[in-house]
Protein backbone atom coordinates (compact mmCIF):
# COMPACT_ATOMS: atom_id res chain seq x y z
CA UNK A 1 0.00 0.00 0.00
CA UNK A 2 0.97 3.38 -1.07
CA UNK A 3 1.89 6.04 1.80
CA UNK A 4 1.20 9.67 1.48
CA UNK A 5 2.16 12.13 3.60
CA UNK A 6 0.03 15.05 4.48
CA UNK A 7 1.77 18.18 5.53
CA UNK A 8 -0.98 21.73 6.81
CA UNK A 9 -1.11 23.57 9.64
CA UNK A 10 -4.91 23.21 9.77
CA UNK A 11 -6.11 20.45 11.62
CA UNK A 12 -9.32 20.60 9.98
CA UNK A 13 -7.75 20.42 6.25
CA UNK A 14 -5.09 17.55 7.40
CA UNK A 15 -8.24 15.04 8.25
CA UNK A 16 -10.19 16.14 5.49
CA UNK A 17 -7.64 14.73 3.35
CA UNK A 18 -6.81 11.93 5.52
CA UNK A 19 -10.57 10.40 4.62
CA UNK A 20 -10.29 11.33 0.97
CA UNK A 21 -7.15 9.75 0.35
CA UNK A 22 -7.73 6.45 2.69
CA UNK A 23 -11.08 6.05 0.83
CA UNK A 24 -8.26 5.94 -2.14
CA UNK A 25 -6.76 3.09 -0.61
CA UNK A 26 -3.59 5.14 0.79
CA UNK A 27 -1.87 4.99 3.66
CA UNK A 28 -1.79 8.71 5.21
CA UNK A 29 0.80 10.12 7.39
CA UNK A 30 -0.12 13.85 9.09
CA UNK A 31 2.12 16.50 10.22
CA UNK A 32 1.22 19.91 11.02
CA UNK A 33 4.36 21.80 10.38
CA UNK A 34 7.65 21.72 8.25
CA UNK A 35 9.45 19.97 11.17
CA UNK A 36 7.38 17.36 12.23
CA UNK A 37 7.14 16.47 8.49
CA UNK A 38 10.71 16.32 8.45
CA UNK A 39 10.86 13.96 11.69
CA UNK A 40 8.23 11.63 9.83
CA UNK A 41 10.23 11.90 6.42
CA UNK A 42 13.35 10.53 8.93
CA UNK A 43 11.46 7.47 10.40
CA UNK A 44 10.05 6.27 7.39
CA UNK A 45 9.96 7.36 3.47
CA UNK A 46 6.29 7.93 2.27
CA UNK A 47 5.53 7.38 -2.04
CA UNK A 48 4.73 11.03 -1.82
CA UNK A 49 4.48 14.14 0.11
CA UNK A 50 1.25 16.61 -0.07
CA UNK A 51 2.62 19.82 0.95
CA UNK A 52 0.50 23.07 2.62
CA UNK A 53 3.15 26.62 1.68
CA UNK A 54 1.75 29.10 4.26
CA UNK A 55 2.72 27.44 7.51
CA UNK A 56 4.36 29.09 10.88
CA UNK A 57 7.78 28.49 11.32
CA UNK A 58 9.39 26.98 8.24
CA UNK A 59 7.16 27.26 5.03
CA UNK A 60 6.66 24.72 2.41
CA UNK A 61 9.18 26.48 0.13
CA UNK A 62 11.78 26.17 2.36
CA UNK A 63 11.18 22.19 3.76
CA UNK A 64 10.64 21.20 0.02
CA UNK A 65 14.29 22.44 -0.26
CA UNK A 66 15.17 20.43 3.01
CA UNK A 67 12.89 17.62 1.55
CA UNK A 68 14.29 16.68 -1.50
CA UNK A 69 18.05 17.33 -0.37
CA UNK A 70 17.29 14.64 1.87
CA UNK A 71 15.48 12.40 -0.59
CA UNK A 72 15.19 13.93 -4.27
CA UNK A 73 12.98 10.77 -5.50
CA UNK A 74 10.38 11.64 -3.57
CA UNK A 75 6.94 13.17 -5.81
CA UNK A 76 5.99 16.02 -3.93
CA UNK A 77 2.66 18.38 -4.43
CA UNK A 78 2.38 21.48 -3.68
CA UNK A 79 -0.76 22.40 -2.17
CA UNK A 80 -1.91 25.68 -1.49
CA UNK A 81 -4.75 28.03 -0.91
CA UNK A 82 -3.11 30.59 -3.04
CA UNK A 83 -1.97 30.32 -6.57
CA UNK A 84 0.72 33.62 -6.53
CA UNK A 85 3.53 31.14 -4.88
CA UNK A 86 3.21 29.74 -8.57
CA UNK A 87 5.65 32.49 -9.54
CA UNK A 88 8.23 31.31 -6.94
CA UNK A 89 11.13 29.73 -8.02
CA UNK A 90 11.09 27.21 -5.00
CA UNK A 91 7.92 26.40 -6.06
CA UNK A 92 9.10 24.64 -9.32
CA UNK A 93 11.34 22.12 -8.11
CA UNK A 94 8.06 20.23 -6.65
CA UNK A 95 6.45 17.57 -9.21
CA UNK A 96 2.49 19.72 -9.14
CA UNK A 97 1.19 22.55 -7.63
CA UNK A 98 -2.36 22.55 -6.73
CA UNK A 99 -4.77 25.28 -5.39
CA UNK A 100 -6.84 23.86 -2.93
CA UNK A 101 -10.13 23.34 -3.81
CA UNK A 102 -13.25 21.16 -1.94
CA UNK A 103 -13.07 19.20 -5.02
CA UNK A 104 -10.52 16.38 -4.88
CA UNK A 105 -11.05 15.21 -8.31
CA UNK A 106 -7.81 16.84 -9.74
CA UNK A 107 -5.60 16.37 -6.60
CA UNK A 108 -6.66 12.59 -6.52
CA UNK A 109 -5.87 12.24 -10.48
CA UNK A 110 -2.59 13.91 -9.86
CA UNK A 111 -1.39 11.25 -7.64
CA UNK A 112 -2.32 8.49 -9.39
CA UNK A 113 -0.05 10.50 -12.27
CA UNK A 114 2.96 10.41 -9.96
CA UNK A 115 2.79 7.18 -8.63
CA UNK A 116 2.40 5.59 -11.78
CA UNK A 117 -0.89 4.37 -11.48
CA UNK A 118 -2.82 6.42 -13.91
CA UNK B 1 21.81 46.17 -22.71
CA UNK B 2 20.55 47.30 -19.02
CA UNK B 3 23.08 45.77 -16.56
CA UNK B 4 20.17 46.77 -13.93
CA UNK B 5 18.80 43.67 -14.82
CA UNK B 6 21.81 41.22 -15.26
CA UNK B 7 23.38 39.72 -12.18
CA UNK B 8 26.49 38.03 -12.38
CA UNK B 9 27.52 35.46 -10.36
CA UNK B 10 30.83 34.18 -9.41
CA UNK B 11 31.76 30.54 -8.59
CA UNK B 12 34.85 30.74 -6.42
CA UNK B 13 34.44 27.77 -4.08
CA UNK B 14 36.87 25.69 -5.82
CA UNK B 15 38.62 23.17 -3.86
CA UNK B 16 41.38 23.52 -6.05
CA UNK B 17 43.46 19.68 -4.96
CA UNK B 18 45.18 19.95 -7.80
CA UNK B 19 47.37 23.44 -7.03
CA UNK B 20 48.30 21.83 -3.69
CA UNK B 21 49.90 22.69 -1.74
CA UNK B 22 48.83 26.38 -3.03
CA UNK B 23 45.41 25.88 -1.71
CA UNK B 24 46.75 24.15 1.65
CA UNK B 25 45.32 27.70 3.23
CA UNK B 26 43.09 29.30 0.55
CA UNK B 27 40.77 28.40 -1.72
CA UNK B 28 41.86 28.56 -5.65
CA UNK B 29 40.54 31.83 -6.86
CA UNK B 30 43.05 33.46 -3.91
CA UNK B 31 46.00 31.97 -4.87
CA UNK B 32 48.53 34.91 -5.49
CA UNK B 33 49.65 35.13 -9.67
CA UNK B 34 51.65 37.10 -11.70
CA UNK B 35 53.52 39.31 -8.32
CA UNK B 36 50.51 41.23 -6.81
CA UNK B 37 47.18 39.73 -8.22
CA UNK B 38 45.02 36.69 -7.27
CA UNK B 39 43.83 34.51 -9.44
CA UNK B 40 39.94 36.32 -8.87
CA UNK B 41 41.38 39.73 -9.26
CA UNK B 42 41.62 39.07 -13.62
CA UNK B 43 37.74 37.84 -13.62
CA UNK B 44 36.78 40.70 -11.32
CA UNK B 45 38.33 43.27 -13.35
CA UNK B 46 36.60 41.85 -16.46
CA UNK B 47 33.34 42.30 -14.83
CA UNK B 48 34.40 45.64 -14.38
CA UNK B 49 35.96 46.94 -17.14
CA UNK B 50 32.32 45.27 -18.86
CA UNK B 51 29.80 47.30 -17.05
CA UNK B 52 28.91 43.89 -14.66
CA UNK B 53 28.75 45.98 -11.49
CA UNK B 54 25.98 43.63 -9.47
CA UNK B 55 28.28 40.59 -8.46
CA UNK B 56 28.12 37.71 -6.24
CA UNK B 57 30.72 35.36 -5.54
CA UNK B 58 29.80 32.27 -4.25
CA UNK B 59 32.34 30.72 -1.75
CA UNK B 60 32.84 27.69 0.13
CA UNK B 61 36.23 25.92 1.08
CA UNK B 62 38.71 27.86 2.95
CA UNK B 63 37.41 31.26 2.54
CA UNK B 64 38.44 33.41 4.41
CA UNK B 65 42.31 34.72 2.37
CA UNK B 66 39.52 35.44 -0.28
CA UNK B 67 36.95 37.00 1.91
CA UNK B 68 39.47 39.78 3.18
CA UNK B 69 41.21 40.14 -0.12
CA UNK B 70 37.41 41.07 -1.85
CA UNK B 71 37.09 43.54 1.20
CA UNK B 72 40.06 45.23 0.66
CA UNK B 73 40.30 45.19 -2.79
CA UNK B 74 37.12 45.29 -3.77
CA UNK B 75 35.27 47.68 -1.79
CA UNK B 76 34.76 49.70 -4.63
CA UNK B 77 31.39 49.66 -5.76
CA UNK B 78 28.80 51.84 -4.90
CA UNK B 79 25.38 50.79 -3.23
CA UNK B 80 23.53 54.17 -4.30
CA UNK B 81 24.41 53.42 -7.94
CA UNK B 82 22.97 49.62 -7.63
CA UNK B 83 26.06 47.95 -7.88
CA UNK B 84 27.29 45.60 -5.54
CA UNK B 85 29.80 43.25 -4.52
CA UNK B 86 28.40 40.36 -2.15
CA UNK B 87 30.15 37.00 -0.84
CA UNK B 88 27.77 34.44 0.20
CA UNK B 89 29.44 30.96 1.62
CA UNK B 90 26.63 28.27 1.38
CA UNK B 91 23.60 29.00 3.52
CA UNK B 92 22.02 25.58 3.79
CA UNK B 93 18.70 26.62 3.63
CA UNK B 94 18.11 23.24 1.26
CA UNK B 95 19.63 21.27 3.96
CA UNK B 96 22.66 20.25 5.81
CA UNK B 97 24.97 20.08 2.88
CA UNK B 98 27.75 22.25 0.78
CA UNK B 99 27.76 23.01 -3.43
CA UNK B 100 27.54 19.75 -4.99
CA UNK B 101 28.43 21.04 -8.06
CA UNK B 102 28.22 24.27 -10.12
CA UNK B 103 24.60 23.89 -10.82
CA UNK B 104 23.91 23.24 -7.26
CA UNK B 105 25.35 26.10 -6.15
CA UNK B 106 23.20 28.17 -8.25
CA UNK B 107 19.92 25.77 -6.93
CA UNK B 108 21.08 26.54 -3.30
CA UNK B 109 20.81 30.21 -3.88
CA UNK B 110 17.70 30.06 -5.51
CA UNK B 111 16.35 32.23 -2.47
CA UNK B 112 18.35 34.64 -3.65
CA UNK B 113 17.73 35.07 -7.41
CA UNK B 114 13.85 35.12 -5.92
CA UNK B 115 14.92 38.51 -4.17
CA UNK B 116 16.61 40.13 -6.92
CA UNK B 117 14.81 38.81 -9.97
CA UNK B 118 17.23 39.57 -12.82
CA UNK B 119 16.42 39.03 -16.08
CA UNK B 120 19.44 37.66 -17.07
CA UNK B 121 21.97 35.62 -15.35
CA UNK B 122 26.11 35.77 -15.85
CA UNK B 123 27.74 32.82 -14.81
CA UNK B 124 31.40 33.07 -14.30
CA UNK B 125 34.68 31.25 -12.57
CA UNK B 126 36.88 32.55 -10.11
CA UNK B 127 39.78 30.72 -10.98
CA UNK B 128 40.77 31.58 -15.19
CA UNK B 129 43.00 34.07 -16.57
CA UNK B 130 41.96 36.09 -19.58
CA UNK B 131 40.56 39.44 -20.64
CA UNK B 132 36.61 39.78 -21.96
CA UNK B 133 34.37 42.05 -22.46
CA UNK B 134 31.38 40.44 -21.66
CA UNK B 135 28.98 43.26 -22.66
CA UNK B 136 30.20 41.79 -26.24
CA UNK B 137 28.84 38.40 -25.78
CA UNK B 138 25.59 40.14 -23.56
CA UNK B 139 24.85 41.52 -26.99
CA UNK B 140 24.92 38.59 -28.97
CA UNK B 141 22.90 36.60 -25.98
CA UNK B 142 20.30 39.01 -26.98
CA UNK B 143 20.21 40.05 -30.65
CA UNK B 144 20.16 36.34 -30.81
CA UNK B 145 17.64 35.40 -28.13
CA UNK B 146 19.13 32.64 -26.86
CA UNK B 147 18.03 31.59 -23.30
CA UNK B 148 21.74 30.39 -22.65
CA UNK B 149 25.29 31.60 -24.55
CA UNK B 150 28.25 29.77 -23.66
CA UNK B 151 31.34 31.04 -24.36
CA UNK B 152 33.82 29.10 -26.45
CA UNK B 153 37.39 28.88 -27.27
CA UNK B 154 39.49 27.31 -30.30
CA UNK B 155 41.93 24.94 -28.80
CA UNK B 156 44.01 22.32 -30.65
CA UNK B 157 42.16 18.72 -30.19
CA UNK B 158 45.52 17.33 -28.48
CA UNK B 159 45.57 20.12 -25.93
CA UNK B 160 41.83 20.06 -25.23
CA UNK B 161 41.49 15.94 -24.45
CA UNK B 162 40.38 14.67 -21.66
CA UNK B 163 41.16 18.33 -20.09
CA UNK B 164 37.95 20.46 -21.09
CA UNK B 165 34.28 20.52 -22.05
CA UNK B 166 34.16 20.31 -26.13
CA UNK B 167 31.23 21.26 -28.16
CA UNK B 168 29.98 21.76 -31.52
CA UNK B 169 27.96 24.14 -33.45
CA UNK B 170 25.77 24.30 -36.79
CA UNK B 171 25.82 27.32 -39.36
CA UNK B 172 24.27 29.48 -37.46
CA UNK B 173 26.39 29.12 -33.90
CA UNK B 174 23.91 27.59 -32.20
CA UNK B 175 25.16 24.58 -30.19
CA UNK B 176 24.23 21.34 -31.40
CA UNK B 177 26.53 18.64 -29.42
CA UNK B 178 28.39 18.84 -26.06
CA UNK B 179 30.88 16.50 -24.20
CA UNK B 180 32.75 16.67 -20.77
CA UNK B 181 36.50 16.05 -21.25
CA UNK B 182 35.88 13.66 -24.13
CA UNK B 183 39.56 11.53 -24.99
CA UNK B 184 39.12 12.33 -28.39
CA UNK B 185 37.42 15.82 -28.91
CA UNK B 186 35.40 16.26 -32.39
CA UNK B 187 37.51 18.51 -34.54
CA UNK B 188 35.89 22.02 -35.46
CA UNK B 189 34.04 21.17 -39.32
CA UNK B 190 36.71 23.53 -41.03
CA UNK B 191 39.60 23.15 -39.13
CA UNK B 192 40.85 19.92 -38.57
CA UNK B 193 43.23 20.75 -35.93
CA UNK B 194 40.89 22.87 -33.92
CA UNK B 195 38.39 22.18 -31.55
CA UNK B 196 35.53 24.36 -29.40
CA UNK B 197 36.53 24.83 -26.08
CA UNK B 198 33.54 25.09 -22.71
CA UNK B 199 35.35 28.04 -21.29
CA UNK B 200 32.99 28.07 -18.05
CA UNK B 201 31.36 31.68 -19.20
CA UNK B 202 27.77 31.32 -19.32
CA UNK B 203 24.69 33.77 -19.93
CA UNK B 204 21.53 32.50 -18.94
CA UNK B 205 17.80 33.80 -19.53
CA UNK B 206 16.93 33.84 -15.42
CA UNK B 207 13.98 31.82 -16.03
CA UNK B 208 15.80 28.74 -17.96
CA UNK B 209 18.60 28.87 -15.47
CA UNK B 210 16.24 28.10 -12.79
CA UNK B 211 13.96 25.69 -14.78
CA UNK B 212 17.43 23.69 -15.29
CA UNK B 213 18.55 23.85 -12.40
CA UNK B 214 15.62 22.86 -10.34
CA UNK B 215 15.03 19.76 -12.59
CA UNK B 216 18.80 18.77 -12.59
CA UNK B 217 18.05 19.12 -8.45
CA UNK B 218 15.52 16.62 -9.21
CA UNK B 219 18.08 13.74 -10.86
CA UNK B 220 20.63 11.56 -9.83
CA UNK B 221 23.31 13.78 -11.61
CA UNK B 222 26.68 15.24 -10.89
CA UNK B 223 24.65 18.94 -10.55
CA UNK B 224 27.24 20.09 -13.28
CA UNK B 225 26.84 22.58 -15.82
CA UNK B 226 29.14 21.14 -17.89
CA UNK B 227 28.53 17.71 -17.57
CA UNK B 228 24.69 17.97 -16.92
CA UNK B 229 22.89 21.16 -17.66
CA UNK B 230 24.07 22.64 -21.08
CA UNK B 231 23.86 18.38 -22.57
CA UNK B 232 20.13 18.41 -21.31
CA UNK B 233 19.50 21.69 -22.62
CA UNK B 234 20.83 21.70 -25.86
CA UNK B 235 17.49 19.80 -27.42
CA UNK B 236 14.84 21.94 -25.75
CA UNK B 237 16.53 25.26 -25.88
CA UNK B 238 18.38 27.85 -27.49
CA UNK B 239 21.62 27.63 -26.97
CA UNK B 240 24.15 29.47 -28.87
CA UNK B 241 28.26 29.66 -28.36
CA UNK B 242 29.97 33.13 -28.56
CA UNK B 243 33.42 32.71 -29.66
CA UNK B 244 35.84 34.64 -27.33
CA UNK B 245 37.17 37.90 -28.73
CA UNK B 246 40.47 38.47 -27.32
CA UNK B 247 40.98 42.01 -25.79
CA UNK B 248 44.82 40.78 -24.92
CA UNK B 249 45.75 42.37 -28.16
CA UNK B 250 47.37 39.38 -29.05
CA UNK B 251 46.94 37.31 -32.23
CA UNK B 252 46.58 34.24 -29.64
CA UNK B 253 43.29 34.05 -27.60
CA UNK B 254 44.48 33.92 -24.27
CA UNK B 255 42.60 32.03 -21.66
CA UNK B 256 43.75 29.38 -19.16
CA UNK B 257 42.44 27.39 -16.38
CA UNK B 258 44.92 27.26 -13.99
CA UNK B 259 44.22 23.82 -12.73
CA UNK B 260 47.45 22.00 -11.56
CA UNK B 261 50.98 23.46 -10.44
CA UNK B 262 52.70 22.87 -13.93
CA UNK B 263 49.86 25.29 -15.97
CA UNK B 264 49.57 27.77 -12.82
CA UNK B 265 53.76 27.81 -13.25
CA UNK B 266 53.68 28.17 -17.14
CA UNK B 267 50.94 30.69 -17.50
CA UNK B 268 52.69 32.75 -14.69
CA UNK B 269 56.41 32.25 -16.39
CA UNK B 270 54.73 33.62 -19.76
CA UNK B 271 54.56 37.12 -17.76
CA UNK B 272 58.24 37.26 -17.19
CA UNK B 273 58.67 36.51 -21.64
CA UNK B 274 60.16 39.93 -23.54
CA UNK B 275 56.33 39.82 -24.90
CA UNK B 276 54.29 37.73 -22.96
CA UNK B 277 51.10 36.23 -24.27
CA UNK B 278 48.76 38.07 -21.49
CA UNK B 279 49.22 41.72 -21.76
CA UNK B 280 49.34 43.11 -17.88
CA UNK B 281 49.71 46.78 -19.40
CA UNK B 282 47.11 47.45 -21.57
CA UNK B 283 45.83 50.97 -19.84
CA UNK B 284 42.12 50.33 -21.27
CA UNK B 285 41.74 47.01 -19.90
CA UNK B 286 43.38 47.71 -16.29
CA UNK B 287 43.73 44.55 -13.58
CA UNK B 288 43.09 45.68 -10.52
CA UNK B 289 43.79 44.20 -7.28
CA UNK B 290 44.98 45.43 -3.84
CA UNK B 291 48.13 47.63 -3.85
CA UNK B 292 49.67 46.84 -1.10
CA UNK B 293 51.43 49.67 0.92
CA UNK B 294 54.88 49.02 0.73
CA UNK B 295 57.88 50.85 -0.53
CA UNK B 296 59.73 50.87 -3.72
CA UNK B 297 62.13 47.76 -5.06
CA UNK B 298 64.96 48.01 -4.22
CA UNK B 299 68.51 46.27 -5.44
CA UNK B 300 71.75 46.75 -3.27
CA UNK B 301 75.29 46.12 -3.89
CA UNK B 302 76.59 46.38 -7.68
CA UNK B 303 79.56 44.71 -6.43
CA UNK B 304 81.84 45.82 -4.04
CA UNK B 305 85.54 45.05 -4.85
CA UNK B 306 87.30 44.85 -7.91
CA UNK B 307 86.59 42.42 -10.95
CA UNK B 308 88.06 39.03 -10.01
CA UNK B 309 88.81 40.15 -6.48
CA UNK B 310 86.87 37.34 -4.65
CA UNK B 311 83.94 37.08 -3.36
CA UNK B 312 82.36 40.63 -2.53
CA UNK B 313 83.20 41.15 -5.98
CA UNK B 314 80.04 39.17 -7.01
CA UNK B 315 78.18 40.69 -4.28
CA UNK B 316 75.82 42.51 -7.03
CA UNK B 317 71.88 42.45 -5.92
CA UNK B 318 70.08 42.02 -9.63
CA UNK B 319 67.03 40.83 -11.29
CA UNK B 320 66.84 40.19 -15.01
CA UNK B 321 63.94 39.29 -17.07
CA UNK B 322 61.70 38.88 -14.05
CA UNK B 323 58.77 40.80 -12.13
CA UNK B 324 59.36 42.57 -9.04
CA UNK B 325 56.67 43.69 -7.00
CA UNK B 326 57.21 46.45 -3.95
CA UNK B 327 58.78 46.36 -1.10
CA UNK B 328 61.22 43.27 -2.69
CA UNK B 329 64.95 43.80 -1.79
CA UNK B 330 67.21 42.13 -3.75
CA UNK B 331 70.20 42.59 -1.53
CA UNK B 332 73.50 41.30 -3.45
CA UNK B 333 71.29 38.29 -4.83
CA UNK B 334 70.75 37.23 -8.46
CA UNK B 335 67.55 36.52 -9.53
CA UNK B 336 67.13 35.54 -13.08
CA UNK B 337 63.31 34.69 -14.85
CA UNK B 338 61.56 34.83 -11.74
CA UNK B 339 58.63 36.36 -9.94
CA UNK B 340 58.78 38.13 -6.56
CA UNK B 341 55.65 39.02 -4.55
CA UNK B 342 55.65 42.02 -2.43
CA UNK B 343 58.23 42.12 0.54
CA UNK B 344 60.27 39.38 -0.78
CA UNK B 345 64.04 39.15 0.28
CA UNK B 346 66.95 38.05 -1.38
CA UNK B 347 69.86 37.77 0.35
CA UNK B 348 74.05 37.74 -0.76
CA UNK B 349 75.53 35.18 -3.10
CA UNK B 350 71.68 33.64 -3.37
CA UNK B 351 71.08 32.95 -7.00
CA UNK B 352 67.23 32.09 -7.78
CA UNK B 353 66.28 31.13 -11.41
CA UNK B 354 62.84 30.24 -13.01
CA UNK B 355 60.79 30.69 -9.90
CA UNK B 356 57.67 32.41 -8.34
CA UNK B 357 58.78 33.52 -4.45
CA UNK B 358 55.55 35.22 -2.87
CA UNK B 359 54.74 37.80 -0.32
CA UNK B 360 57.45 37.84 2.40
CA UNK B 361 59.92 35.00 1.17
CA UNK B 362 63.21 35.48 2.32
CA UNK B 363 65.98 33.49 0.81
CA UNK B 364 69.39 33.07 3.04
CA UNK B 365 72.78 33.64 1.71
CA UNK B 366 74.28 31.35 -1.02
CA UNK B 367 70.72 29.56 -1.72
CA UNK B 368 70.48 28.02 -5.14
CA UNK B 369 66.97 27.97 -6.14
CA UNK B 370 65.70 26.70 -9.43
CA UNK B 371 62.21 26.00 -10.89
CA UNK B 372 60.34 26.21 -7.58
CA UNK B 373 57.00 27.88 -5.83
CA UNK B 374 57.77 29.27 -2.52
CA UNK B 375 54.48 30.06 -0.94
CA UNK B 376 54.05 33.24 1.27
CA UNK B 377 56.18 34.01 4.38
CA UNK B 378 58.44 30.60 3.92
CA UNK B 379 62.21 31.16 4.74
CA UNK B 380 65.07 29.68 3.09
CA UNK B 381 67.84 29.18 5.53
CA UNK B 382 71.60 30.06 3.52
CA UNK B 383 72.91 27.72 1.91
CA UNK B 384 69.76 25.67 1.04
CA UNK B 385 69.49 24.34 -2.35
CA UNK B 386 66.18 23.61 -4.49
CA UNK B 387 65.48 22.46 -7.40
CA UNK B 388 68.57 20.46 -8.69
CA UNK B 389 68.12 17.41 -6.99
CA UNK B 390 64.72 15.87 -7.89
CA UNK B 391 65.27 12.59 -5.52
CA UNK B 392 66.15 15.21 -2.23
CA UNK B 393 63.57 17.27 -3.00
CA UNK B 394 60.02 15.41 -3.72
CA UNK B 395 61.36 13.83 -0.07
CA UNK B 396 60.84 17.17 1.28
CA UNK B 397 58.50 19.21 -0.66
CA UNK B 398 55.56 18.56 -3.75
CA UNK B 399 57.11 17.81 -6.92
CA UNK B 400 54.84 17.98 -9.73
CA UNK B 401 54.89 15.92 -12.73
CA UNK B 402 56.21 18.84 -14.80
CA UNK B 403 59.52 19.05 -12.07
CA UNK B 404 58.47 22.00 -10.18
CA UNK B 405 59.22 22.35 -6.73
CA UNK B 406 56.22 23.62 -4.42
CA UNK B 407 57.01 24.74 -0.76
CA UNK B 408 54.01 25.08 1.38
CA UNK B 409 53.12 27.73 3.45
CA UNK B 410 54.50 27.65 7.12
CA UNK B 411 57.06 25.21 6.03
CA UNK B 412 59.88 25.36 8.43
CA UNK B 413 63.06 24.75 6.63
CA UNK B 414 65.84 25.08 9.38
CA UNK B 415 65.73 21.40 10.30
CA UNK B 416 66.58 20.74 6.46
Amino acid sequence: MKTILVVDDERNLRLFYEKELKEEGYDVVLAGDAKEAMDRLNQARPDLILLDIKMPGMDGLEALGRILSKDNSIPVILNSAYSSYRDSFMSWSADAYLTKSSDTTELKAKIRELLGMA
Amino acid sequence: MNPADTLTIILAGGQGERLAPLTKERSKPAVPFGGIYRIIDFTLSNCLNSGLRRILVLTQYKSHSLDRHLRHAWHIFNPDLGEFLDTLPPQQRMGDRWYQGTADAIYQNLFFLEDERPSRVVILSGDHIYKMDYSEMLEAHLARKADLTVAVVEMEVEKAAGQFGVLQVDREERICGFQEKPESPQPDPERADICLVNMGVYIFETEALVRNVVEDARRPTQHDFGRNIIPAMVNNFRVCAFRFADLNKKEQKYWRDIGTLDSYYEASMDLVQVEPLFNLYDKRWPIRTYPAFEPPAKMVFAGDGEIGSGESAQRIGVALDSLVSNGVIVSGGRVERSILSPGVRVNSYAHIEDSILFDGVDVGRHCRIRRAIIDKGVRIPPNTTIGFDPKADSRRFTVSPGGIVAIPKGENLSEA
